[in-house]
């Protein structure tokens, strides 16, 4: 208990080259590993699309960008070539974006309110476990009669998904604001509601609903490619499309693209976030 | 200012705080049975007592954290209903904003329109320099020894220069070393801005070596006791006799075993 001197306590701790090597070349066993029993799993299956090869998937996968498509934009109605497999990943980015940066918005918003204000929340709360429960996805045959299953459809059914997760990180992270820190600030001048609200609960609400924005979006890359296998363009559509056609391995191609797709923003996401809360 | 002597008994002359028969329970516990008491302008006043005798709960009371059950407070002559930077607070557990830095943490006050500073930067940095934390201006919370994070809430909290400090048992959770010089600290900064502070403490020891006047309460319920007034010259010495006298009354007082 009394080890607290009046230094600054971060010691600089010595950087361990080697568990991160160990780490990395573990890393690598395993995907590895991965490879050979997709291989030989893939040769030793008849016939021979049930499972196509690392090597067919690769090659379908390049192919993706050695041919061009043009895809229609949105509202503007103009249209855009690209190389096929960014084409189809445009499309979807074309509902997957709009939708979950809606849905987070509004997700937040309604979090910090509710779990701010006792009121809201006592008038919501029975209708919030009520609606909760129900996939997004069940909510595409509404989708489908009010917007019909296009890019309006799809990304309404991403915004209910990154709604929810949104909504329940930032009114956890409000209701865990800790009551010594809005003494203290009323202590020091905030009066109003709202200025407490932007002050200090947004602040220290603010790992939570960041990990919550994270977190959904995962989870509407699972929603998007579930929208578009009812028939909105983009990649869970050209999957379900090559499947079709018995073209497995460009379906694992696109598969991989979502992987890529989610790494990507996932990476950069968790870049933004260690910016943001460097003083955790 | 006329007749000063720059001793504390001139000092207190005039009343800064003034409780008045404040009662507040909780479901099963009468937290204050009550209480009055008075505390004089410039004066530092240490509120020692077991735990659950109600001295937190006074000390939020006047801070307007706390509403009483009845009994009336006043802060400068005006009846306490809710916070105001007239009186600055220093938390147990610091309650700094850990995600402001050092300076983020003094300037929270001075950021609120009702400031009127007209440089709150010079003020930050005047008082980053009061407290000894040069050079950690954008240190985070969690970057700091407890010792550093006690001495930002203390910055933080003069920051709006108030008139009235209140301390809720400051240096709890610093070590034995570290609180011996924040004490020091502390009444360097009391001289210096002449402000009238009350602070409460368990720590007799701790009561004795910062206070004019020690005001001991009593538990369940919670009761003002008596009060002792601390004339031994400042600074004090834990070992001096007068000092071991004062502490061994206290102790008397609350009931305590001596120590050994």
């Amino acid at each position: 208990m009394s080890t607290r001197t009046d230094t600054r306590s971060d010691a600089p701790v010595a950087y361990d080259f080697e568990g991160d090597l160990r780490r990395y070349l573990r890393g690598l066993g395993g995907l590895v590993a991965f490879l050979l029993v997709w291989w030989v799993g893939a040769m030793m299956t008849r016939p021979s699309y049930l499972v196509p090869s690392p090597l067919d998937s690769v090659r379908a996968f390049v192919d993706l960008f050695a041919t061009t498509t043009a895809i229609v934009v949105p509202v503007s109605g103009s249209s855009l070539v690209l190389p096929t497999g960014l084409a189809h990943l445009t499309e979807t980015l074309f509902h997957y974006v709009p939708g979950l940066l809606l849905g987070a918005s509004c997700g937040i918003g309604l979090g910090l309110l509710m779990g701010w204000n006792g009121a809201l929340d006592d008038w919501l709360r029975p209708l919030v476990r009520v609606l909760r429960p129900i996939p997004p996805l069940a909510w595409i045959v509404f989708a489908i009669v009010w917007f019909g299953i296009h890019h309006t459809g799809a990304a309404f059914i991403v915004f209910i998904g990154a709604f929810w997760i949104n909504f329940y990180a930032a009114y956890g992270g409000v209701e865990g604001v800790a009551s010594e820190l809005t003494d203290a600030a009323s202590m020091l001048g905030v009066e109003r509601d709202l200025s407490m609200l932007k002050l200090v609960a947004l602040p220290s609400a603010a790992p939570q609903v960041l990990t919550g924005f994270r977190t959904s979006i995962g989870r509407c890359w699972m929603i998007v490619v579930g929208a578009e296998l009812f028939g909105a363009p983009g990649v869970g559509y050209e999957i379900i499309n090559a499947s079709n056609n018995l073209a497995m391995a460009t379906s694992v191609a696109y598969m991989f693209l979502i992987s890529l797709a989610f790494l990507c923003m996932d990476v950069g996401f968790r870049l933004f976030e260690g910016r943001v809360l460097a003083w955790r | 200012m006329a007749l000063s002597s720059e001793s504390s008994n001139s000092r207190k002359s005039r009343e800064k705080i003034a409780v008045r028969n404040v009662s507040r329970s909780y479901e099963s516990t009468q937290a204050l049975e009550d209480v009055s008491l008075s505390v004089g302008e410039g004066e530092f006043c240490c509120i020692v007592g077991p735990s659950g005798c109600g001295k937190t709960t006074l000390l939020r009371a006047i801070a307007g954290l706390d509403d009483p059950d009845s009994g009336s407070i006043l802060v400068g002559g005006d009846p306490v209903t809710s916070p105001g930077l007239d009186r600055g607070m220093v938390f147990q557990e610091y309650a700094l904003f850990p995600w402001r830095t050092v300076r983020g943490n003094i300037r929270f006050g001075l950021d609120r329109p009702a400031c009127g500073c007209p440089d709150c930067e010079a003020r930050a940095q005047e008082l980053i320099e009061l407290v000894g934390l040069d050079g950690f201006d954008d240190a985070y919370p969690k970057e700091l020894s407890g010792g550093m994070k006690q001495r930002v809430g203390i910055a933080r909290a003069l920051a709006p220069d108030p008139e009235v400090l209140l301390m809720d048992e400051p240096f709890g959770s610093v070590d034995a070393r570290t609180r011996d010089r924040l004490h020091a600290e502390l009444l360097d900064i009391w001289a210096q801005t002449r402000q009238t502070v009350v602070f409460v403490t368990h720590d007799i020891d701790e009561a004795v070596m910062l206070a004019d006047r020690v005001i001991v309460m009593g538990a369940d319920p919670g009761t003002v006791q008596s009060t002792f007034s601390i004339d031994v010259e400042r600074p004090r010495e834990r070992t001096a006799h007068d000092f071991v006298e004062y502490v061994a009354q206290i102790r008397a007082e609350l009931g305590e075993p001596e120590p050994r």
